[in-house]
């Protein structure tokens, strides 16, 4: 009986030290990639270039406030995350941080101190970055962005999420992966697709599905699950490989020329990322978008036509896009106009048709094609709804300055008749995709009411 | 073959037969949707017009578009509305028109709106003094004459044979135009009730795409009118 007593508490005192061990000894941070020399010196303007490509001022800049003071409020699935100031203000920012502990909340998640960091800052990611750029970017900020004292919102999350650190068993999870970047070697242009893809870009952080523990499943190429589609905040981030995937539905120009501008020939950027184009994509060089649009169409092994430019400035012929079958039976119904046509195509007809048009392929450049749109046929039905209900907008870009804007049509239906409409987009022109109840557009009426 | 959206094809026709008759309503009928009619024009709640002058109104618009034959009348489409809203309106009040002088009633009308009143006053100030010319004239008030009267009367209004003041002279300009417009503007402005006179005259309304039809030589469109508001007829 004593010895019994004797390992029970034993047990429970390993097991103490172990949890005390757990929650206050260090993590290891990880090492560099690669040891730059003493002399290096990151080249003329990278820091800047490397703060576009990985779109740090989307979220570290509250809406109206400071670029990069920090303070704007990211849903999560725990609650609300406030995004820190990492302008180089002693007090409030990062000013006093040592290289060494920028790199460590880069590619670990751990902030000076020792605090381990919301996985909202996609370190999961920038782990796959090149030493050099995340040099770059620090050398960047300390000596080229002004200091803002701006002291932002805690973030405070419910038990358990705001014993942070747990994050150091998720990261257990999630940073299997080592640190620095892997080129598959397909191409120089390709690798460099890859790079700004996997790195600095984070694509995977919303377009590759999340475990059941909510770390990315598929960080990097290798990886099955890797850009094959994930749910966030309630958008479809599609899939940006595989059949249906409009890496492989659209040719290397016009998947550019979406990155570059958030339109194409296709479709027009939206939601998340609208903001991706608008904050970072559009600052990147010509190459660079053809690059990741090169590493996209190439990702499963399709052959990769490159284009000699992209969303070329001037004048610019735009053909007509053409329709399949599916397409042309739809349109011919709605041509007809006959007054029995179901009450979603009326509502099309009376509402949507002057710039989508009868056959659904819109305008190219302008006005967004509903046929296989992953935004009418996803499986999160609130962003059509909110489409419909408050419109839309692009902002303009360097290379297309014109905003393009869709007005909202709430106080010209109602929910049941949004119901109706968006039901019937899910199904026409050979779409595939459920119903969507007039509850759900309350919801989403209810919720946009609030904002 | 393709199954066009919406439209119920063989496969989904007899899942509904098999399911019974309580899902043959499987798609809603595009047509009109019921909209809560509105008070009577009796109970109507003025905005601007007095009693006699919305007698008034009543009885000329029923006469300049009139309800008899076939088409909706200004009353069916409930043109006095329009009119008194619009004179409760910025229209009435000519809040951005140009209303300095110099007025000359003798000016050519293509040189425009010369009088300082504004069109409410117009309406105001014209309805009591060619009502007195309809009782000096015919015997009666206006709204209170046969029909046929009323004609009448308002020919003589409309040949300059009816003398008002005058700043006076738009009156009768603005009592068509108005009507007019009451008939055909968007129902949102309280005329034109139930798209009544688009469906009348075959206008599609605010539907905006007709690229497919201009070629279609003497083929009606079928497809009733939608308004700004939505509403389809």
């Amino acid at each position: 009986m004593k010895t019994f007593l004797r390992i029970i508490g034993g047990l429970a005192l390993a097991g103490v030290i172990a949890l005390l061990a757990f929650i206050f000894v260090p993590v290891q941070v990880s090492k560099p990639a690669r040891e730059l020399a003493a002399d290096w010196q990151p080249e003329p303007g990278q820091g800047e270039y490397v703060l576009h490509a990985s779109d740090c001022v989307a979220c570290h800049t509250a809406e109206g406030g400071e670029p990069l003071a920090g303070g704007r409020a990211i849903a999560s699935p725990m609650g609300t995350i406030w995004s820190t100031n990492i302008t180089p203000d002693p007090e409030t920012g990062i000013g006093d941080w040592s290289y060494e502990e920028f790199r460590a909340a880069m590619v670990d998640g751990i902030a000076r101190g020792g605090t381990h960091l919301y996985p909202a800052m996609p370190y999961e990611n920038y782990r796959l970055m090149k030493e050099e750029d995340i040099r770059a970017l620090y050398d960047y900020i300390m000596a080229d962005i002004a200091p803002v004292q701006n002291e932002v919102q805690e973030t405070h999350l419910k038990f358990p999420f705001n014993l942070r650190f747990g994050i150091r068993a998720w990261n257990w999870l999630a940073l299997t992966h080592d640190v620095g970047f892997d080129p598959v070697g397909t191409s120089d242009l390709q690798d460099r697709g890859q790079y700004l893809v996997e790195g600095p870009g984070h694509c995977a952080a919303c377009h590759s599905p999340r475990t059941p523990f909510m770390a990315q499943d598929g960080v990097s190429t290798s990886d099955d699950g890797f850009l094959t589609g994930g749910v966030i905040d309630g958008w479809n981030a599609p899939a940006l490989r595989g059949e249906g995937s409009v890496s492989q539905a659209w040719p290397v120009e016009q998947l550019a020329a979406y990155l570059a501008t958030g339109r194409n020939a296709h479709s027009t950027a939206n939601g998340e990322m609208g903001l991706v184009v608008e904050h970072s994509l559009q600052h990147l060089t010509d190459e660079d978008n053809l690059a990741m649009a090169a590493f996209l169409k190439g990702l499963d092994g399709a052959e990769v036509e490159l284009p000699k430019s992209f969303a070329a400035t001037g004048p610019t012929p735009l053909p007509a896009p053409e329709t399949d079958a599916a397409g042309k039976a739809t349109a011919a119904m709605l041509i007809e106009a006959n007054p029995d046509m179901p009450l979603g195509a009326r509502l099309y007809s009376d509402n949507c048709i002057g710039c989508h048009f009868a056959n659904g392929k819109g305008a190219p450049g302008i006005f967004p094609e509903l046929q296989n749109n992953h935004l009418v046929t996803g499986s999160e039905t609130g962003p059509l709804i909110s489409v419909i209900l408050n419109g839309a907008e692009m902002p303009g870009t360097a290379k297309r300055p014109m905003t393009l804007r869709m007005q909202g049509y709430r106080d010209r239906m109602s929910d049941e008749e949004i119901a109706e409409l968006a039901s019937w987009l899910r199904k026409a022109w050979g779409n595939e995709a459920g119903t969507v109840t007039a509850t759900d557009v309350a919801t989403v009426r209810a919720a946009s009411d609030s904002h | 073959m393709t199954d066009l959206p919406g439209y119920p094809s063989r496969r989904s026709f007899l899942k509904a037969t098999a399911a019974g008759a309580a899902l043959s309503g499987l798609a809603h009928s595009a047509s009109a949707q019921q909209t809560p009619q509105p008070v009577s024009l009796d109970d109507y709640q003025r905005e601007y017009l007095n009693a006699d002058e919305w007698a008034f109104i009543m009885a000329a618009t029923a006469r300049l578009i009139p309800s008899e034959d076939d088409g909706p009348g200004a009353i069916e489409a409930r043109v006095p509305v329009f009119i008194d809203r619009q004179l409760a309106s910025d229209y009435g009040t000519a809040d951005d028109w140009y209303m300095e002088g110099p007025h000359d009633p003798d000016a050519d009308p293509a040189r425009g709106w010369q009088t300082p009143l504004n069109p409410a006053e117009v309406y105001r100030q014209a309805i009591p003094a060619f009502n007195a010319w309809c009782e000096q004239t015919h015997g009666a008030v206006f709204a209170e004459l046969a029909a046929k009267q009323q004609d009448a009367a308002l020919t003589s209004l409309q040949k300059g044979d009816v003398v008002l003041a005058p700043e006076l002279r738009e009156f009768w300009g603005i009592l068509l135009a108005n009507t007019k417009e009451g008939y055909f503007a968007d129902p949102q402005y309280g005329g034109n009730h139930d798209m009544q006179s688009w469906v009348y005259i075959g206008f599609p309304g605010a539907r905006a795409a007709y690229r497919e039809w201009p070629e279609r030589h003497n083929v009606k469109y079928p497809l009733g009118p939608v308004s700004i508001s939505g509403e389809r007829a």
